[in-house]
């Protein structure tokens, strides 16, 4: 419950709005608390016979004049305030779910690779959607719905004290077993209705998995079994939802119920009174209005108390995602000088958490500008951790990174990345334009930039085919590209950039060979005089670069260049022979087809 | 073609290309998003087919409502017409009905000798107590035929989807089923509710109605005035608060939409310096967001406290005019009472109606999904005239001039051989040359029309699916492991299989050392797609659940991914193990289980280009001594092995 402390500033930020809106709902419910005051008038004027039987007298009709006009005034100024300051503080929530929203995408996209290996894309997306929801419901619902309940208590209470003490004493007695009652069944009632919601998660990811797996099914002739375990999911979520509706209409039931014991109270005790004189007929009838107000709070505490607990576990789970701080820290230093790219790799290490085993092992390296180095090395040999150091994704254990002699994390975080740019093994691609996914990082390029990438990257035919060019949507609403095509884009948003430093992490892998061919003497053309480093599994790929280092099992094994390493006759040399064979084997089948 | 290789880590890459005639998913077919679609008297009529086989709960629930409406009725004119009129004032005027109520009371206040005062109480107590009961039970009873008709609406959908064929889910998006069965199905259940609701509303209104009118016709047709002005005002706030709620989803699913691309290419955002960008693009969204938002507080603020208040307004017509009756002794003051606490039966229907109206509009479109769904009749064609099988069969298969081709591409051409009863063929071929196809084909996923499929000479065709299915078991490359325990996994719900002869079917495959090792051993649960098992020990896995199901052909799409020497071992044994005594097609990436095969044969872009055993093919030199070669170059790249 103190976690909602830290709403206060949204609330603070909007203070003066929040009080005339809290003190208008107080206002509103005095105006309302009289409405059954004039009831009683109007009808303590009748039966004093105040009002005479001539109906056209001015005395009969001021007698019920007034108190019908006082009528219609206080419901037309309760409603205009009401809307007033409801909508005060209705608004506060939204300006505070606005603000949150923000607030979580900007803090999200702070985070490094460890914080969403922590938590899944579904979690973090219901937080922001479910969690923000719940703390605008305590910020806009539950504060005002508590004033309500206080004030329509408060207020109620010393209109029924103003008429009878003692009839308000004695309507007064069966109030708290209403309000325990109440309040149980509210928690019961939550219980039940998670049960619900987990039996429909357990029914969509049946229906999931299911149809995930539907050939096994169907190869396996196990239709009909499997709709038989549906069937039974299916039953339980039926059954729970029924339990859950038992359960509230058995309170809607009770309510009413046992504030008939009220009302059997103003019948049998407020007529004694009216018989003796100590009330007024109308008194005993405005009881039953104010019965009325009273009830209402005491029904609603058990919700409105849940309400609160939901919005705290909430706001919790919201501040835990707020909270967290970023991995990488940033340094906001003032100068960046335009790299020139030489890159110097000192003593480099690096070790997973909760791993014993060392990714990487000291490595030490050069690389001057201009060059082109391929990086060489089986799966799970530390080549996708190196180059995510270079970025920043990751932040080495031991040894440092230096671009231009400068630690790399000494820089800003953004000018680094400006600079240094990693196009990744799999290509994420938005569900944008194919032009605004290649000039991700500047949608505002020239498109002779973009077509130049777009050459280099061998994908000029493709969009091309495309009626729409650079202006197709991808994604689900638009065009769906082959793996070759995607890894291509991607290749091409880094290409753009022209960065002084570029990283491709195996970005061939769904492209063929002939194509690779064409990618490779592209990236010559585009990157003269910028240095590259590049991943590959391909000798065919390795052989262009200017050296080639040899990873293997997060250590250095071998460096130099293609003709260097084929005569040092190690790793590489043993990959160099196979691959040619493959390759020579590969157009012998393409050729023996007739 | 020089992306056909057999290098097992560009067939993971490429896998999305191999599917079926390259499908694009095809979801015009699915679309079913309805603007402005009115209450279809089409649909609701097929709904309530569903409530048929729960007519009986139905109509009880609904006798019980008018019942407890009707005393709910009678509360009020106990506390106005006896305890007022009667009571204190002492003036039961006869004209006006009481329904008996003082008769009722009088006998009770004589026989019990109580207080009139106290027998007016217990009556008070007792009528609540009965109403309150039987608008429970109708509660709860129809709420148990709604959940018990949409249950098996639901169930009827699943069974439906179940059976559609493979070729069905070519096109389809998965999710896009899914939401019909599970999302749809719900929004129905609320519209079903909420119809409920209604009729709970408006049974006590009409008696309200009946008993003003027996009071004063003229003070309750001043008070009817205003049901057309709620109306009227209900139903431009609904017009109004249906652009502004469309508009609130539209932005709040485009900024979750945001939010999770933003996530999932979290990565590249960073690294191409994007953060900013994207947030300012996702700000302005959520001020869009806000904006309608606001509107949407001014419009229900104004609408609800307009409603709440009206009710007020009401008693005071009901003082003025009903005051001014009494004066003239038209009628008793106590039915004046009466009208002040019949006011709010009087409004409730009309606001209950104006909330149902957006969730009718939502449910019509769920229920047009869900008819659509239901509607979708593909299938693979099952014979009229079925085979008879015996028990068990030789399993011998024969392909006679087979040909086919998904929708725009031929993938096989005038395919013919024949495998002998116990024989076992290996299938090899570059990629796409048509060996899947193949498979899909005898497990009877696709029609074809070209050519035929003998199974022990009968013709495929004439035999019922699920029948094939039976007797030819199929190990996908990437067969699906289902969430529940290892062992249900390999019986599968296959009544047929008990416990004993499931772990008899995993040690004979060699499964039994690592699933004993596991925490709770056979009843070790597994998450989806077996993601805490190693590659190696799901296809232990498949080929225990293969060898559990006991069919008399097995056909193998051998997994591509490399695996370590160990684990390969064990699996070969395995697979001598599953494939003896059973006619086998292994659609083989490994040397090893070529050399398991009697014969193989080489399939490239949908021929048959060579068969015969492994030593004639050698000798031959053709496409298998290539893809042969090709096969050893791959051991040597990968220094693993």
């Amino acid at each position: 419950m103190k976690v909602l402390l830290r709403l206060m500033p949204y609330i603070r930020a909007h203070i003066w709005a929040f009080s005339f809106g809290i003190s208008g709902l107080l206002v509103a419910r005095i105006f309302e608390a009289m409405i059954p005051m004039y009831i009683k008038m109007g009808i303590d004027s009748l039966t004093e016979g105040k009002a005479g039987f001539d109906f056209t007298s001015t005395v009969t009709q001021q007698a019920l004049f007034y108190p019908a006009i006082a009528i219609v005034i206080c419901v037309i100024l309760q409603m205009l305030v009401t809307i007033v300051s409801r909508i005060l503080v209705r608004r506060i929530g939204m300006y505070a779910a606005f603000d949150l929203r923000n607030r979580i995408y900007h803090h999200l996209q702070l985070q490094g690779p460890g914080f969403f290996q922590q938590y899944s894309i579904g979690d973090l997306m219901a937080r922001a959607i479910n969690d923000i929801s719940l703390v605008r419901q305590v910020i806009a619902g539950s504060t005002r719905m508590t004033s309500v309940l206080i004030f329509t208590a408060v207020v109620g209470l010393g209109f029924m004290f103003s008429l009878s003490l003692q009839l308000t004493l004695a309507v007064l007695l069966p109030l708290p077993i209403i309000s325990i009652v109440a309040y149980r069944y509210s928690k019961k009632i939550y219980d039940q209705s998670h049960l619900v919601q987990e039996g429909f998660s357990d029914l969509s990811t049946f229906v999931q998995e299911n149809l995930n797996g539907i050939r096994t099914v169907q190869a396996m002739a196990q239709e009909n079994e499997e709709v038989e375990r549906f069937a039974d999911v299916n039953q339980q979520f039926a059954d729970r939802n029924l339990e859950l509706f038992v359960t509230t209409s058995m309170l809607s039931a009770l309510m009413p119920t046992l504030a008939a014991a009220a009302t059997i109270i103003i019948i049998g005790y407020g007529a004694t009174l009216v018989s003796a004189g100590d009330i007024t007929l109308g008194t005993f009838v405005a009881f039953f209005s104010y019965l009325g107000l009273l009830l209402w709070p005491v029904r609603e505490i058990g919700p409105l108390v849940t309400q609160w607990q939901r919005g705290a576990s909430g706001t919790a789970r919201l501040f835990e995602i707020l909270d967290h701080k970023p991995e990488i820290s940033n340094h906001p230093a003032t100068d960046f000088p335009k790299l020139t790219g030489r890159v110097e790799v000192k003593d480099l290490s690096y070790r997973f958490e909760n791993k014993d085993k060392f990714a990487l092992k000291d490595i030490n390296f050069t690389v001057e500008p201009g060059e082109t180095i391929a990086i060489l090395g089986r799966v799970g040999s530390g080549k996708s951790t190196l180059l995510r150091l270079f970025v920043r994704l990751l932040e080495p254990t031991n040894g440092q990174i230096l671009l231009d002699n400068h630690p790399i994390d000494g820089f800003p975080l953004d000018k680094l990345r400006d600079q240094v740019c990693l196009v990744l093994q799999d290509p994420f691609l938005f569900a944008d334009s194919l032009g605004d996914n290649i000039a991700y990082d500047n949608t505002d390029r020239e498109s002779d930039e973009i077509w130049k990438s777009a050459d280099a990257a061998a994908l000029r035919d493709t969009i091309e085919d495309f009626p729409e060019g650079l202006k197709t949507i991808l994604g689900e609403r638009g065009v769906t590209l082959s793996g070759g095509q995607k890894q291509r884009t991607a290749l091409a948003r880094g290409l753009v950039r022209m960065s002084p430093l570029l990283i491709l992490d195996d970005c061939f892998s769904a492209v063929d060979t002939q194509t690779e061919e064409h990618i490779l003497s592209g990236l010559k053309r585009v990157r003269q005089n910028l240095t590259t480093m590049l991943v590959s599994h391909r000798v065919s790929t390795a052989r262009h670069a200017d050296r080639i280092i040899v990873l293997s099992e997060g250590e250095m094994v071998e460096m130099g260049s293609h003709t260097e390493l084929l005569e040092k006759g190690g790793f590489y040399a043993d990959l160099e022979k196979a691959q040619s064979n493959t390759s020579r084997l590969l157009e012998d089948l393409e050729t023996s087809d007739e | 073609m020089s992306e056909a290789q057999l290098e097992p880590n560009k067939d993971n890459n490429e896998k999305s290309q191999n599917e079926p005639n390259n499908a694009k998913l095809d979801h015009s077919i699915f679309d079913a998003d309805i603007h402005g679609q009115s209450a279809n008297m089409v649909y609701l009529a097929r709904i309530f087919s569903w409530l048929s086989p729960h007519k009986k709960l139905a109509t009880v629930s609904v006798l019980l409502v008018v019942t407890a409406s009707f005393i709910a009725v009678l509360l009020p004119v106990l506390i106005s017409r006896v305890v007022v009129d009667n009571i204190i004032i002492g003036e039961a005027d006869l004209l006006m009905p009481d329904f008996g109520l003082n008769t009722l009371m009088t006998w009770l206040a004589t026989i019990t000798g109580l207080d009139p005062i106290i027998a007016a109480c217990i009556l008070y107590g007792l009528l609540t107590l009965l109403c309150h009961s039987f608008y429970h039970l109708h509660r709860v009873t129809f709420a148990k035929a709604i959940l018990h008709s949409l249950r098996d609406m639901r169930l009827d959908l699943f069974r439906h989807m179940e059976y559609r064929p493979s070729s069905f889910y070519d096109k389809v998006a998965v999710g896009r089923v899914m939401t019909r069965i599970t999302n749809d199905v719900q929004a129905l259940f609320e519209l079903l509710m909420g119809l409920g609701m209604l009729v709970g509303e408006f049974v006590p209104f009409f008696i309200a109605l009946f008993i003003m009118f027996a009071i004063d016709v003229k003070l309750t047709m001043y008070l009817l005035i205003a049901i057309p002005i709620f109306a009227f005002i209900t139903y431009f706030f609904r017009m109004a608060t249906r652009r502004v709620y469309r508009m609130i989803r539209n932005t709040v699913s485009q900024l979750n939409q945001n939010l999770q691309e933003n996530l999932s290419g979290m990565q590249v955002v960073q690294l191409s310096n994007r953060e900013r960008k994207n947030l300012s693009v996702y700000r302005v969204i959520n001020q869009k967001n806000q904006k309608h938002e606001i509107e949407a507080i001014y419009l229900e603020t104004g609408y609800g406290a307009f409603m709440d208040n009206m009710v007020n307004m009401a008693l005071a017509v009901i003082l003025w005019f009903g005051g001014g009756a009494v004066i003239q002794d038209a009628i008793s003051l106590g039915s004046v009472i009466l009208f002040t606490q019949f006011v709010d039966m009087f409004i409730r229907p009309i606001r209950v109606l104006g909330m149902q109206y957006n969730v009718l509009f939502r449910a019509m479109a769920s229920a047009e999904r869900i008819f659509q769904a239901l509607d979708w009749h593909e299938q693979v064609r099952e014979p009229v005239k079925p085979a008879k099988l015996p028990e068990r069969i030789a399993g011998k298969l024969e392909f006679r001039h087979l040909s086919f081709g998904y929708e725009e591409q031929d993938v096989l051409h005038d395919v013919s051989f024949t495998i002998n009863p116990g024989e076992k063929l290996a299938v090899v071929g570059p990629t796409g040359s048509g060996k899947s196809t193949l498979i899909r084909l005898l497990g009877r996923f696709y029609d074809f029309d070209n050519g035929t499929i003998f199974l022990d000479d009968n013709d495929l065709n004439s035999i019922p699916s699920s029948e094939v299915r039976k007797r030819i078991g199929v190990v996908l490359q990437d067969f699906h492991i289902f969430s529940g325990s290892i062992l249900d996994n390999i019986m599968l719900g296959n009544p047929s299989i008990t416990r004993e002869k499931a772990i008899d079917a995993a040690r004979l495959v060699n499964a039994d050392k690592f699933i004993e090792a596991l925490p709770k051993g056979y009843d070790t649960l597994l998450v989806e797609r077996g993601q805490n098992l190693s590659q190696g020990e799901r296809q232990l896995l498949a080929f225990a659940r293969v060898l559990a199901a006991d069919p008399e052909i097995l056909i193998l799409d051998e997994a591509t991914a490399s695996i370590d020497t160990e684990t390969e071992q064990v699996i070969q044994q395995a697979l001598k193990q599953i494939m003896q005594d059973r006619t086998s097609i292994l659609i083989a990436h490994r040397l090893q289980t070529i050399a398991e095969a009697d014969r193989v044969l080489v399939l490239k872009n949908g021929r048959v280009k060579e068969l015969g055993t492994h030593e004639e093919l050698m000798a031959h030199r053709g496409v298998y001594y290539t893809l042969n070669q090709l096969q050893f170059q791959d051991i040597s790249i990968n220094p693993a092995e």
